[in-house]
């Protein structure tokens, strides 16, 4: 009897998944003893990482949108289709239409999803880059702005050692505002003040989540005039009288504020009861080594869903996949899973409009910082516009 | 003013100046510093824009290599999996709708070609 893969999410993991499996698993195909499903609530895939460049006008946001049909390998049976409902004892993942989708092993790559409704008043006072939506919103913002002050704000999951998504995207935006006010000729009369909140992950008290780029950033925003601010958890926003409140008994004034806002997992996960993350933010407990979800033999996670404490981001994907599908290949061909996954990033980090800072780091040791470049650029340029879809579609 | 500095010469100092005196006296670090220069002055003289379409045409290609690659292991196993059609089921297989899809993709491609010839 065939084996049946299920994959549940049409985002970056679920998609680099279905496609790596089929090719690593094409002679059980050709034999005819593998079925690979995925479901997905869209039938469009979209690549998160480039709303932070129509927030700056830098593209219009149509060309990070695709048909997730044309990218997927034939060999993927495609359904559009909500899951609403995963029953781990019995093996099977519920659509919203109410179909039944068996499994044997199965992958749940649902990502997680903005959540500003959980600080009062930053729904209506806030800005944020992590939806298209929310992106040409700000830039319509950006466009007009002439004076006044951009507050950067960052809020952490509640549930210990957890990254927001995508670390870096609060220094990366920061720098890409400065030099957007520079060639609008506005830098001088626009103050931009970068917050970070007391507690985030590996450090207290610091600029970012690990200690090594938490240092050199203050030498960096000096010598690019950013201000910037220790110890501000956003707890409450006055959206009539624009003001941040923290969770410190701080205050400050914002023209505009741009906002990493909490995350929360897909609410399939969240009403799961697989997870056991706190203020039910529904991170998939995940074995740091294998990616299968805990205590569960044939359920695998990666992406931005699991509660591992590196970044929620496409350059960690890229590297779980391989993992992951190994590992799957493994239990049918031998039994066992077979590799093991060491944290491994890899990205190139967009310092301002046109500096690409390429990084690395894995479990064991943290991201060096290194000067940017304009090389870095455009390879960064390369990979949002070609090389993403190439890679999604399991050809790199 | 000048000063005179004593360096104490390590191993790995001492072969690189080997390599780089092979180098000099090849007259090779010429070539190399041209290359530097070459790359340096490509990287320069490229644009937002220009890398913009140059990946777009990569993407192109690549999306072209992907559609062409997936209808080709199709291709290969449906031929394998059946035997070759009598002219009753190469009609048949006309019918299918994916079939004409593909049969009409493939003549609308060939008029593309026709208009630029």
């Amino acid at each position: 009897m065939k084996k049946k893969i299920l994959i549940v999410g049409g985002g970056t993991a679920g998609t680099m998944t279905a496609n790596n499996l089929v090719n690593k698993l094409m002679p059980e195909i050709d034999r005819g003893e593998i079925e690979i499903t995925m479901i997905s609530d869209s039938k469009i895939h979209v690549y998160r990482p480039g709303a932070m460049y129509v927030a700056f006008h830098k593209a219009a946001g149509h060309e990070f949108i695709r048909d997730q049909r044309s990218l997927l390998m034939l060999e993927v049976a495609f359904k559009v289709d909500k899951a609403v409902e995963i029953n781990s004892k019995e093996n099977f993942v519920k659509g919203a239409s109410g179909e039944i989708y068996n499994y044997d092993f199965l992958v749940l790559a649902t990502g997680c999803e903005v959540a500003p409704e959980r600080i009062p008043g930053l729904k209506e006072g806030g800005d944020w880059f992590y939806s298209y939506e929310g992106a040409k919103k700000i830039a319509r913002k950006f466009e007009k702005l002439k004076k006044g002050r951009v507050l950067v704000t960052v809020n952490f999951p509640k549930t210990p050692d957890i990254p927001h998504q995508c670390g870096i995207a609060p220094v990366e935006t920061t720098m890409m505002l400065h030099d957007f006010l520079v060639e609008k000729g506005v830098r001088d009369d626009v103050e931009i003040v970068y917050s970070y909140p007391t507690k985030s992950q590996a450090v207290e008290n610091g600029l970012f989540l690990q200690a090594p780029t938490s240092e050199v950033l203050p030498s960096i925003f000096d010598s690019i005039n950013v201000k910037y601010k220790t110890s501000f958890t956003l707890s409450k926003v006055d959206p009539d009288k624009k003001i941040a409140y923290s969770q410190e008994g701080e205050e400050m004034e914002f023209d505009i504020l741009m906002s990493t806002p909490p995350f929360i997992a897909a609410e399939v996960i969240r009403t799961s009861g697989l997870s056991q993350a706190l203020d039910n933010e529904g991170w998939l407990p995940t074995d740091r080594k294998t990616l299968k979800v805990k205590g569960l033999d044939n359920v695998y996670t990666l992406g931005d869903t699991v509660d591992l404490s590196v970044s929620k981001a496409g350059g960690t994907i890229h590297n779980q996949v391989d993992v992951l599908i190994a590992n799957i290949a493994g239990e049918l061909r031998y039994g066992y899973p077979t590799e093991s996954y060491d944290g491994k990033v890899i990205a190139i980090a967009q310092m301002g409009l046109q500096c690409g800072m390429p990084l690395w780091y894995d479990y064991e040791e943290d991201v060096k910082p290194t000067p940017c470049s304009k090389l870095g650029s455009f390879v960064r340029l390369g990979f949002n516009k070609s090389l993403y879809w190439a890679a999604a579609r399991g050809m790199l | 003013m000048s000063e005179e500095v004593k360096v104490k010469k390590t191993a790995a100092m001492q072969e690189l100046e080997d390599k780089m005196t092979m180098l000099v006296q090849t007259g090779r670090l010429d070539n190399l510093i041209d290359l530097l220069a070459v790359t340096s002055d490509q990287i320069e003289m490229t644009t937002t824009p220009i890398v913009e379409k140059m990946v777009h045409s990569i993407d192109n290609i690549a999306s072209a290599g992907f559609v062409t690659e997936n209808a080709v292991r199709y291709a290969k196993r449906e031929s394998a999996k059946n035997e070759v059609p009598s002219l009753f089921g190469m009609l048949k297989l006309l019918k299918d709708e994916d079939t004409r899809k593909g049969l009409a993709f493939m003549l609308n491609l060939t008029k593309g070609i026709g208009k630029q010839m």
